[in-house]
Order: C-alpha cells, then sequence, then structure tokens
C-alpha cells in the first residue's frame, strides 16, 4: 500500500544556457534509502503534454523538447507512485526523482518477480524470513515489539507493560537461541538501555526477521533465528519528530534527522525519550491480598511499582557516496534507563522498591563501499566500542500486597521478606561491561551472478560486578570474565536460469574463548596472600547450511533452506554462577540443532482494483545437547552445587502462512497463523519405557496465534488533499499450560485482543495526528508464567516530518 | 450424553433418568451420613508419584496422587498406575504432601510457581477422588513460595512451616569477618481451621567463636514437637563462610550436628543445642526428621554426617543426649551412610531409607532397633536407579509399615514390614513411567 506522505521534492533549478525555446529534463531515480531505481516509469504531464519514459540501468531518465511553463511528474514502479512539480523558466532542468515509500537495498537488476519491494526481494532470497515494514507504524502508536508481535511466527513475550523485560520467541525458540541486530549489529552491544523499544519505528527502515537458518553477515552463534532491525538509511535531508501521550502516564518522544551537503558530508542525529507511570490495572487469578491468618482476596489493583523512563540519543558524521566510500561515518550513541520492576516471574508476590538503572556510551565506526578495489568487490566494515554500566538495586525487606501497602502479620507489625529484600537477598549491584565488536564483510562478484563471500566477527566482553551491600572483604573476592568470540563464515550464493534459481551455501566456524579470574588466599611463606587463579576454556565449531530459491513461473516462488546450527555455552554455564548455585562444567559442550524450513510465496498479483499476496512455509528443528542443569537433591546445594551438562532434546514442527489483500490502495487487510509444537523428544528410557512427556507440547510457550489487521484510506474527508486511516487489528493466542502437568488451574485463558486507530494526514504531508485504542475490549491479556499485560488504553501522536532543507 | 439418546428413544430416556437419579441419591447419602461406611472403614493408602521434568528422577514434572483401600494396597495381585489414573496435585514442583494419621486428609503446601505456598486441604475418596476442603490459605508472605513444613503429631491440629532468610555476611567496617547470618521464620499453620495461626522472626546466634571460625544456619526444616508439648525443635542445614574471604567454603570440617529449640507455642526463645556425636545436618529432605519416641525421647537422623549418618537422641530436657551413640555405618557395615528418609514405627524400631558411599545413590531399606543400636537391611529386590533421595512418605497402621519402592523409570511395589517381626510382604505393583519415581504412600 503506498501513501504519499513523505511528498513533497525540493525544487531545485539550475540556470543553464538559453539555446532556444525548448529545453531539457534529466536526472536519476532513487528509491527512499537512495539506491538508483532502473525500469521506473516517469511521466511527465500537463493540460497538454503527456509523455512517458523509463529509467536506464542507472537510473537515469531524460526528456528533451520542452516547452515552458508547469507539469507534473509522476514517478511510478510496481504500484508505487510520487507526484512532483516542475516548472521549466527558460532553462534546461536536472531534477532528481525520490520513491520514499519504496525501498530495496538492491538495485532493480536483481527483480525477477512482478511486483518487487525490498521486503518481497528479502522474503524470496531463500531464507525462511519475513520483513516487517514500518512505515505505516511509524504514524502511529506502535511499539516496535508489538510491529514484531504480529508478525508470522514471531511472539514477542513481554512481562508487563512498556520497558518490561522482553524475551523473543521464533517459532518456539527463545532465550540465547536468538539474536537480536541493529543494522546488522548485536543489540547487546548498546547496553541493556537500548532495547528494541527504544527504537521508534520511525526510526526503522524495516525489520527481517530471519527464522532458523541465519544468513553470514549476521554471524552469531544464534540457533533459532536473527532479528535485523534496518535503520533508515536515506540520504535526503530530512526532520522527522514525533510526540505521543495516553494512558498511564506514557509518553513517547523522538526525532530522526539527517543532513547531506554536496560535498557528502552528512550528519545523522536521532534521539529518543520514554516515560510512562505504567501503573495499569490488573485482576487476574494471581492478583491478591493476603489476610495476616493467611486467607486470601481477589482484588483489582494497579501496579504501583513499575515506571520507566528511558532517553537516548545519537550522532554520526561522516560522508556518504563519495568516491572513496558509499558510507563513512563515525558515531556516538548514548542512552540512560531507569526501570522498576513490579514482580517476579509470576505475579503472585508484588515487588516495592526493586529497580535497574543502566547507561551505556557507544563509539561506533562504519565503513562500506561497493566496487572497493576492484568492480564486483563489496567490503564493509563496523568497529564499535561500548561502556555499559547498570546498577540493579533491591533493598526494601519488608512484604508488599498487591494494593501497595506493607504486609502486616497476625501481631500488626510488618512482615520481613524471605531472602531479606524483593526478589532474593539484599543487593545493590553494579556491573560494568565493556565490549569491543569488530565486523568486516568481504563480497565478490567473481562472474556474472556468482558471489562469494567472507564476513568475519570478533567481539570481545569484560564484565565486572561489585555489590555494594556485600561486605568489604566479600567484594573483594568477586570473579571477573572475559570472554572473546570469533567468527568466520564463508558463502557462496549464486544465480541461475536467468535469475530464477537462486542458491546460498555457507560455513561457519566458531571459536570461543573465556576467561575467569578469581582471587583466592593463597599461604606464601607463611603469609596468606591474595592471588588471581586465571582459568579459562576454548570451544571451535563448524557449523554450515544453505538456502534456495526457486522462481517456477512469475510470481511464484519456493524456498528451501537447512542448517547445522551452534550455539555455544555462555561463560556462567561453563564457569559456574556461585550465587545462583551453579557449579563449572569445563567440559560443557555447544547446542547444536538441524534445522529445515520450506516454504512458497505467491503473489503479489495484481490487477487495477486488486492485489493479493499467500505464502506459507513450515518448518523442522531437530536440537541436540540442549544445555540443562542438572538436579541432585542429595547433594548440599549450600556448599556443592549443580552445573550445566549437555541433555536435553528436543525437536519443534511447525507452519506458519500468511495472507495479503489490498483494493485500490484502500483497502488493506493481512491475516497471518502460526502454529508450532515444541516436543520433549527423548522417547525411552534405558529400560524401553516410554517417557511420559514424550511428543508433549512444551509448557509456557504460546503456540497457536493468529493476527489480522484491516487499513482503510479515505482522501479527502474533512481538507482536500488530506489522508484519513482507519485500523483494526485483532490478536488470539491460545491457552496454553504453563506446567508440564496439564490441568485447568495451570492454564491461560485464550486471548482475543482488539485494537482500533486512526491516523491523519494533514493536506501539506507534514503533519499527521492519530489515535489509538488498545485492547478495546479490557480483556485479560497474558504472557509467559500467566503474567497480565495491559487492558484497555488509549493514546495520541503527533508526527512531523520535513523534507526540505 | 444424555441428550444423544433422549431424543430419538423417550423409553429409554425415562430409564437413563431413573438411573441417573437414584444414582445421584446414593451419592447424596455416602456424602451426608457415611452411610456406606463399615463398622471398621479400612484405611486409604494414598499413593503418590513424582513426574520427571528434565532429567530422569528429577522429579519436577508435577506430582498425582492415587487411593486405595490398605487391602488392595497389600494384594500383590492387585496394581496401581498413579500416572495414568492418578490426580495432579497442584504444585508447580514437587508437592510437598503429609496426610492426617487416618488417612482421610491429604496436606499439601505447593512448591514454586504462580500458587507457591499455598496450603490446601483435600478428602480423600479413593481413586483419583481428591475433593478440596475448605478454602486455601496462602503462607508465603510469611515464609516465601518454596516453605519446607512438617505436620506435628499433634491429632492433626497443627502444621508448622520453616524458613531462614539469605545469611549475610557480617564484617567490621574496615572488612574484618564478624559472622553470616539470617532471620529465622517459624510459622504454625492450624490444619482443622485452616488459618495461620501464630507466626515468629528472628537471628539465631551462634556461639561467638563458631561465627567467628564462618559458621552459619543455612535452612531450617523437619519441625518436631517433644514430649511435654512444650518445645518445638527444629533441624539446622548448616553452611560455613571463609572468613579470610566472605566467599562460601565448599569444605570445611563440621560442628557438631545442631537443632533449634523454641517455646511452644509461644514460637519464642530460640537456642541452639549441640550433638558431640553426629557431625552433619539435621533437616531431612522433604518430609520428617525426627521423631518422638514411645520412651519420650526425641529420635534425628543426620545428613552429609562426616561420620556417616547417625540417629542422635534429645532428652525429655530438650538437649542432645550424648551418651546414646548411635553410628548407621557401623550398625550396616558401611560407610558415608545418608539417610534419605525414616521413620519411627514404634516401641524403639524404626525403618530407614538410605544409600552409602560406593553405592551411586541407590537406595536401600534398613531396619532399626533404636534400644539395642542395631540395624538390619530389609531384604528386598534393590537394583541401581532405586533413589529415595525425595522419598516423603511411609503409613505406619498398626504393625504394618507400608512404603512404596520403585526404581526411577522402572516398576516397582509397595511393600509393608511387620514392625514387631520384621517380616516382609509384597503388596501392590506400582506401574511406573520413564524418568517417574513414587516418592510415598500417605
Amino acid at each position: 500500500m503506498y501513501f504519499k506522505r513523505f511528498f513533497l521534492i525540493t525544487l531545485v533549478l539550475i540556470v543553464a544556457q538559453v539555446a532556444n525555446a525548448q529545453y531539457k529534463l534529466s536526472g536519476t531515480v532513487f528509491d527512499g534509502s537512495g539506491n538508483s531505481l532502473n525500469n521506473a516509469e516517469v511521466k511527465l504531464v500537463n493540460s497538454t503534454v503527456s509523455e512517458t519514459t523509463l529509467s536506464n540501468t542507472e537510473g537515469k531518465y531524460h526528456f528533451s523538447n520542452i516547452s515552458n511553463g508547469s507539469y507534473q511528474l509522476i514517478v511510478s514502479i510496481y504500484g508505487y507512485k510520487e507526484f512532483i512539480n516542475i516548472e521549466i523558466a527558460n532553462s534546461d532542468l536536472s531534477q532528481d526523482l525520490v520513491l520514499f515509500s519504496y525501498n530495496t537495498e538492491e538495485s532493480l537488476e536483481d527483480m525477477v518477480i512482478n511486483f518487487v519491494s525490498a521486503k518481497s526481494e528479502i522474503e524470496k532470497s531463500g531464507f525462511a524470513v519475513n520483513v516487517i515494514e514500518t512505515k505505516d507504524a511509524a504514524l502511529r502508536n506502535i511499539q516496535t515489539n508489538e510491529l514484531l508481535d504480529r508478525s508470522v511466527g514471531v511472539r514477542v513475550r513481554q512481562n508487563g507493560g512498556l520497558g518490561s523485560s522482553v524475551n523473543y520467541n521464533l517459532n518456539g525458540l527463545s532465550g540465547n537461541a536468538i539474536k537480536i541486530f541493529v543494522d546488522g549489529i548485536p543489540i547487546s552491544t548498546y547496553g541493556p538501555s537500548f532495547s528494541l523499544n527504544s527504537i521508534p519505528p520511525a526510526l526503522i527502515e524495516r525489520i527481517e526477521v530471519y527464522k532458523g537458518v541465519v544468513p553470514i553477515y549476521l554471524s552469531e552463534d544464534a540457533l533459532g533465528g536473527a532479528i535485523n532491525v534496518v535503520l533508515k538509511n536515506g540520504l535526503r535531508n530530512s526532520l522527522n519528530a514525533s510526540l505521543s501521550y495516553g494512558s498511564f502516564n506514557t509518553t513517547q518522544a523522538n526525532f530522526n534527522g539527517i543532513m547531506r551537503r554536496d560535498s557528502g558530508f552528512t550528519v545523522k542525529a536521532s534521539g529518543f525519550l520514554n516515560n510512562t507511570d505504567n501503573d495499569y490495572e490488573v485482576w487476574g487469578n494471581a492478583v491478591k491480598v493476603t489476610m495476616p491468618n493467611g486467607r486470601e482476596e481477589n482484588v483489582r489493583a494497579k501496579r504501583f511499582n513499575d515506571s520507566y523512563r528511558s532517553i537516548g540519543g545519537q550522532v554520526e558524521a561522516g560522508f556518504t557516496d563519495v568516491s572513496w566510500a558509499d558510507h563513512f561515518f563515525v558515531g556516538f550513541n548514548a542512552s540512560d534507563v531507569y526501570n522498576e520492576i513490579q514482580h517476579g516471574t509470576y505475579m503472585r508476590n508484588p515487588y516495592k522498591g526493586r529497580f535497574v538503572e543502566s547507561e551505556s556510551q557507544v563509539i561506533s565506526l562504519n565503513y562500506k563501499k561497493e566496487d572497493f578495489l576492484v568492480d564486483g568487490l563489496k567490503f564493509g566494515f563496523t568497529a564499535t566500542h561500548s561502556n555499559r554500566a547498570e546498577v540493579v538495586n533491591d533493598t526494601v525487606k519488608w512484604v508488599y500486597n498487591w494494593l501497595g501497602e506493607q504486609s502486616l502479620g497476625l501481631n500488626g507489625e510488618p512482615i520481613l521478606t524471605q531472602q531479606g529484600a524483593q526478589q532474593g537477598a539484599p543487593t545493590i549491584l553494579h556491573s560494568k561491561r565493556k565490549i569491543y565488536s569488530l565486523r568486516a564483510n568481504l563480497a565478490y562478484e567473481f562472474l556474472p551472478n556468482q558471489v562469494i563471500a567472507f564476513n568475519q566477527l570478533y567481539n570481545s566482553f569484560d564484565r565486572k560486578d561489585n555489590d555494594e551491600m556485600k561486605s568489604i572483604l566479600e567484594r573483594n573476592f568477586i570473579d571477573t570474565r572475559k570472554m572473546t568470540k570469533s567468527i568466520s563464515s564463508f558463502a557462496y550464493e549464486a544465480k541461475f536460469f536467468d535469475s530464477k534459481f537462486k542458491t546460498n551455501f555457507f560455513t561457519k566456524i566458531y571459536n570461543q574463548k573465556i576467561e575467569k579470574f578469581k582471587p583466592v588466599l593463597k599461604t606464601e611463606d607463611g603469609q596468606s596472600v591474595r592471588v588471581i587463579e586465571e582459568s579459562k576454556n576454548q570451544f571451535n565449531y563448524v557449523g554450515y547450511g544453505g538456502a534456495f530459491s526457486y522462481l517456477i513461473r512469475p510470481a511464484i516462488i519456493v524456498m528451501a533452506s537447512a542448517e547445522k546450527a551452534i550455539r555455544m555455552p555462555s561463560e556462567s554455564e561453563t564457569f559456574g554462577e556461585v550465587g545462583e548455585n551453579i557449579v563449572e562444567n569445563f567440559g560443557l559442550k555447544a547446542e547444536v540443532s538441524n534445522n529445515f524450513n520450506l516454504g512458497f510465496k505467491i503473489g503479489p498479483y495484481k490487477n487495477t482494483n486488486h492485489s493479493f499476496s499467500f505464502g506459507a512455509s513450515g518448518f523442522f528443528r531437530d536440537t541436540k545437547d540442549k544445555i540443562s542443569k542438572r538436579i541432585n537433591s542429595r547433594l548440599n546445594d549450600a556448599e556443592q552445587v549443580t552445573p550445566f551438562e549437555n541433555l536435553q532434546k528436543t525437536k519443534t514442527i511447525g507452519y506458519e502462512a500468511e495472507f495479503t489483500y489490498i483494493y485500490k490502495e484502500k483497502l488493506n487487510f493481512l491475516i497471518n497463523a502460526t502454529k508450532f509444537n515444541t516436543l520433549f523428544n527423548r522417547q525411552f528410557n534405558p529400560e524401553g519405557k516410554q517417557y511420559d512427556y514424550y511428543n508433549q507440547q512444551v509448557p509456557n510457550e504460546p503456540f497457536f496465534t493468529i493476527n489480522a489487521s484491516v487499513q482503510y484510506m479515505l482522501k479527502d474527508l474533512v481538507q482536500k488533499n488530506s489522508i484519513l486511516n482507519l485500523y483494526y487489528n485483532y490478536g488470539y493466542v491460545e491457552s496454553f499450560y504453563v506446567n508440564w502437568l496439564e490441568v485447568e488451574q495451570y492454564r491461560t485463558l485464550d486471548q482475543n485482543i482488539h485494537d482500533v486507530g486512526l491516523s491523519y494526514v494533514f493536506p501539506n504531508k507534514q503533519f499527521v495526528l492519530s489515535f489509538d485504542a488498545k485492547n478495546i475490549l479490557n480483556n485479560e491479556a497474558y504472557d509467559n508464567f500467566a503474567v497480565q499485560k495491559p487492558g484497555r488504553a488509549f493514546y495520541m501522536k503527533i508526527n512531523y516530518t520535513f523534507n526540505k532543507f | 450424553m444424555k441428550n444423544k439418546f433422549l431424543k430419538p428413544f423417550a423409553f429409554s430416556a425415562i430409564i437413563t433418568a431413573m438411573i441417573f437419579s437414584s444414582c445421584s441419591s446414593d451419592d447424596s447419602t455416602t456424602d451426608n451420613g457415611g452411610g456406606n461406611q463399615e463398622p471398621t472403614a479400612e484405611r486409604y493408602i494414598t499413593v503418590a508419584g513424582a513426574m520427571m521434568q528434565e532429567t530422569d528422577g528429577d522429579g519436577n514434572g508435577g506430582t498425582k496422587v492415587f487411593a486405595v483401600k490398605k487391602s488392595e494396597a497389600l494384594n500383590p495381585e492387585f496394581s496401581i498406575d498413579v500416572y495414568g489414573n492418578g490426580e495432579p496435585v497442584l504444585s508447580n514442583r514437587t508437592a510437598r504432601l503429609q496426610s492426617s494419621e487416618d488417612g482421610n486428609t491429604l496436606f499439601n503446601i505447593a512448591y514454586t510457581g504462580d500458587n507457591g505456598g499455598t496450603f490446601s486441604k483435600y478428602a480423600v475418596k479413593g481413586g483419583a477422588s481428591f475433593p478440596q476442603q475448605d478454602v486455601s490459605v496462602n503462607i508465603s508472605q510469611y515464609a516465601g513460595t518454596s516453605p519446607r513444613w512438617a505436620k506435628l503429631f499433634d491429632g492433626d491440629k497443627t502444621g508448622i512451616a520453616v524458613n531462614v532468610t539469605a545469611p549475610v555476611v557480617n564484617t567490621t567496617e574496615d572488612g574484618v569477618y564478624i559472622n553470616t547470618r539470617g532471620v529465622a521464620t517459624v510459622l504454625a499453620l492450624d490444619l482443622q481451621n485452616v488459618l495461620i495461626s501464630s507466626y515468629k522472626q528472628f537471628e539465631i546466634p551462634l556461639t561467638t567463636a563458631e561465627e567467628a571460625l564462618g559458621h552459619h544456619i543455612f535452612r531450617l526444616d523437619a519441625p518436631v514437637l517433644n514430649k511435654a508439648g512444650n518445645k518445638l525443635l527444629i533441624g539446622l542445614w548448616m553452611r560455613k563462610t571463609n572468613p579470610a574471604t566472605g566467599q562460601v567454603d565448599s569444605n570445611f570440617t563440621r560442628l557438631g550436628s545442631k537443632t533449634l529449640v523454641v517455646d511452644y507455642p509461644a514460637l519464642t526463645n530460640p537456642q541452639v543445642i549441640t550433638s558431640t556425636v553426629g557431625f552433619g545436618d539435621t533437616t531431612g529432605y522433604r518430609s520428617f526428621n525426627s521423631y518422638l519416641g514411645q520412651d519420650g525421647n526425641i529420635y534425628q537422623a543426620t545428613q552429609r554426617d562426616s561420620g556417616g549418618s547417625h540417629i542422635l537422641k534429645i532428652g525429655q530436657n530438650n538437649q542432645y543426649d550424648n551418651s546414646y551413640v548411635f553410628s548407621l555405618d557401623s550398625a550396616l557395615g558401611v560407610t558415608g551412610s545418608y539417610v534419605d528418609s525414616w521413620r519411627y514405627a514404634g516401641d524403639g524400631i524404626a525403618y530407614v531409607m538410605y544409600s552409602h558411599a560406593g553405592a551411586e545413590n541407590q537406595g536401600f531399606i534398613a531396619r532399626l532397633d533404636l534400644n539395642a543400636r542395631t540395624a538390619t537391611q530389609v531384604v528386598l529386590p534393590y537394583e541401581p536407579g532405586l533413589d529415595f533421595g525425595q522419598y516423603q512418605g511411609f503409613v505406619v497402621d498398626g504393625d504394618d509399615v507400608i512404603v512404596a519402592v520403585t526404581p526411577v523409570g522402572k516398576d516397582g511395589n509397595i511393600y509393608s514390614f511387620n514392625r514387631k517381626t520384621g517380616a516382609v510382604t509384597k503388596g501392590a505393583k506400582l506401574i511406573n513411567r520413564a524418568g517417574n519415581h513414587y516418592i510415598g504412600v500417605f
């Protein structure tokens, strides 16, 4: 669907020699990311003239013999259109045309399908991937995580409202198995303050969600998949700012500006501010007030320790489209977060006064060049250094109830908590992390349609903890950890049969080194001396895979991919964590998973009024050596703790499908459904007896979801040239068990969430006003471990875009 | 189902209705007056099985229960499949079960999860029927969502839940170690009225010398009431801080076994008593660990004892009787014995489930004579995979001591031991599933 939101184009007149009364009009057609577009239709019209031409392979177009006067230029490609008003006044005119609503990272020579966008290009690359475009969302009150959550095969599991901890589930795998990237850089580099939710959709070009098999430029030990957020990379001067306010005293503001000089010097700046009380009402089964005698009463209560504030900004300066670089930036990024925590895994016992403060600073360097040194060689390089500091603060020693009051005991006095503070022992834990990350990639098209690529990642991670609530003595003996990881990947990409058949083979070599420095006391010459005991461990693994796609006929494509994926053990899994009763296990192996995906996409098929597309895919994942904790009840968990081991096996089988229909660029309908079954996959014990839970769904994971959305556009309703968009979104999550024992009491409700919204684009196309109502029926919405999400909520947002500098 | 037949056949509908109505009237008489009760009502035996979650035998996948008549439990021709036919007990991890002395009521405190710390009471009606009685009571704000508790032998009147907060290392301002301490909670639960009746929170100091070495209390469990009914004795699990580093010492010389003594029912005046005979912890695991003998003394088992498990004796003066030395190592001729679970059966006889060094966690059962301080291994089909580490429930009914014996993932049997003669009778077959084990009879 296309909107004429980013509409007005600067009219730059270059006065040339006046030769005669007939002038020339020429220029280049670009997409929203600044890539030139070939085969774009360019139409020049006024009341008497109508001429049409196509842009050439370099995106250039040309009209000659034009008389003085006002004209309209209509540039279109695959249903995307822009209108530009020009004036010919006694000179030739050079006019570049930009299809702002249309984006592709690659030039159109790769396009083999009738209607292609960056979205469908990536989606048809053979990988199991879906691409979320954010241009609509940018105008609305939608968080980035909500966008992801509506996407097929993705569940975003959030422990409450804005700012609460988030866990991504891609077709049933979650936690360490999923890696999140921003422009190809792991988000963890930016620190916890820089979560996906702190990136407003307005800054995002698109989100690529890779399920299972992950292309090499996102090299990480991501077992279950990866989410790559591609930030806006337009080359034009522009400013975008938005402010929203709504329920639970939620304010969200952000801006994003870019300025480019003719010399190529470019400055990008962006900032965000989120602030919310998150005091939404909860009333689910776990929300109870316990009386001194232990009797319980269900209550409706407002969350009282859940406010969240984050602020951050990023400045990048450098050059774009100069002879020595397509893209060269030095950047600085800083953010700061204050986040209160209302409860632990379960909602049963609310917390008071537990909060986390974190800040991070990141310095980055980015370089990208096509035809680097020789034609056909692409080179990219990214280096980041980040400093992260986090403080977890939990010192309140009294029990609180859901009404936010101190719980009183039988004798009328406040009750002390079990562990001395809200979640555990009292803590003011400072964690300081230093992360260096280097990433380089080279791709060379050594023959037409034959590319070899190499990608190298190097990460180093230092961590130092200090708990103020611990005695000086203990703090002197806290260990420090260091982890370095390098992943080298090689890929071969080729296209055959007029680019109808695409293949991609790759191998990834993983290397991880982890070190622990533990202060201990040693007796030397009869004296106790504090010395540092060093231990380390190193792993090497090889993974490999391939992705294929075949265009059977125009707009029908089948895709398959397979990978042997690796997840390396984390430093605490190998070295143990005294606080969590985990003992070291130097022999711990990586988790290995075989992933297979098979799917097809049809469309978009389009005639004058209707356009539709349909896609479906299935996947199978067989995970071995899953890392899990050993249980031994006889060990003294006070002094002997248990290690992690490679024990478990799980199997996941799933399906997903998505259908979109567009009518006259006015009505846009989308529905998708995902079903996956992550099953316990050990069948027999050594005696040949079958396990009870063999083939049983792993609990605590929603496994069947449906999302549907309808969007309708009305033009010229209130004012001429204005656009009114109406939205409706429906989300369904089938009830799921939160426990291996499949009893009703351990089952969530079916969830049916309805959201509506509207946005109004003012005639000047610079202001957009929107209104959103979430969960309008105020239905109970739950997440993992039956944590209740917000009920009915309303938000207003104003968005301002300025493209003329 | 009724509708399915009603519409086409009016005649059968009438019959059906008659059958249903007569059935329900039968039910109500049973419920109201116990009209079916025989003169000597046969005791129910509730069998409990723990399911695995991730690892064979971890018991974290939940608990199921199933009740049979005692005669069925002792019938070797009878089979019980608690996993196929039983009722799940509401608990995220293994339930902490106790039963009334007559076996007609089952008590549970859910362990961890959304309802962790919730105490519920169920009537035992046979089979998988365990209707909940009264309301639930939540003790989590006093004792946490994973409380340790035991029922007192006071005629099903009281349950005691205990807890100690995470021990904190205390030092002087310049970092010189002083001690490590947590705050203890002792809570009394009125099992009849389903209410919390009292609770107390306090620090429990050890001696200055013991504390200077870094010793501290890490956990409380297994409370028992003394003969006079005026003192509660609570088992202690000890840990040690290395005073030079403030870190937990993984290897240390243990102090003599200790027990916390508080006034009852006031739950005040905490005192710690120390044995010179045993050197292990006195908390047991998930069930009783101390019993009041008919001779008025308390008998207590030790775990992680440097000299192998002992049975210790606490006299009516509420002090350890150090003249009583009963080492299981020497009585059984093994080393590193470890009492997983045990039960006093009366007349100085007890049955103990134990493992020992070199047995690789395999469990055995022995018959103890507490007076003679002798132990004899009970003759049973022992095999690897038999592990009583999570065992919770024995039934003592008349002269019979009834236990459930299943290796992890294999079928087993109920056994009954005659406490007087020591005779072993094989009872009902216990049908097992892979990774699971039966954790007790109640």
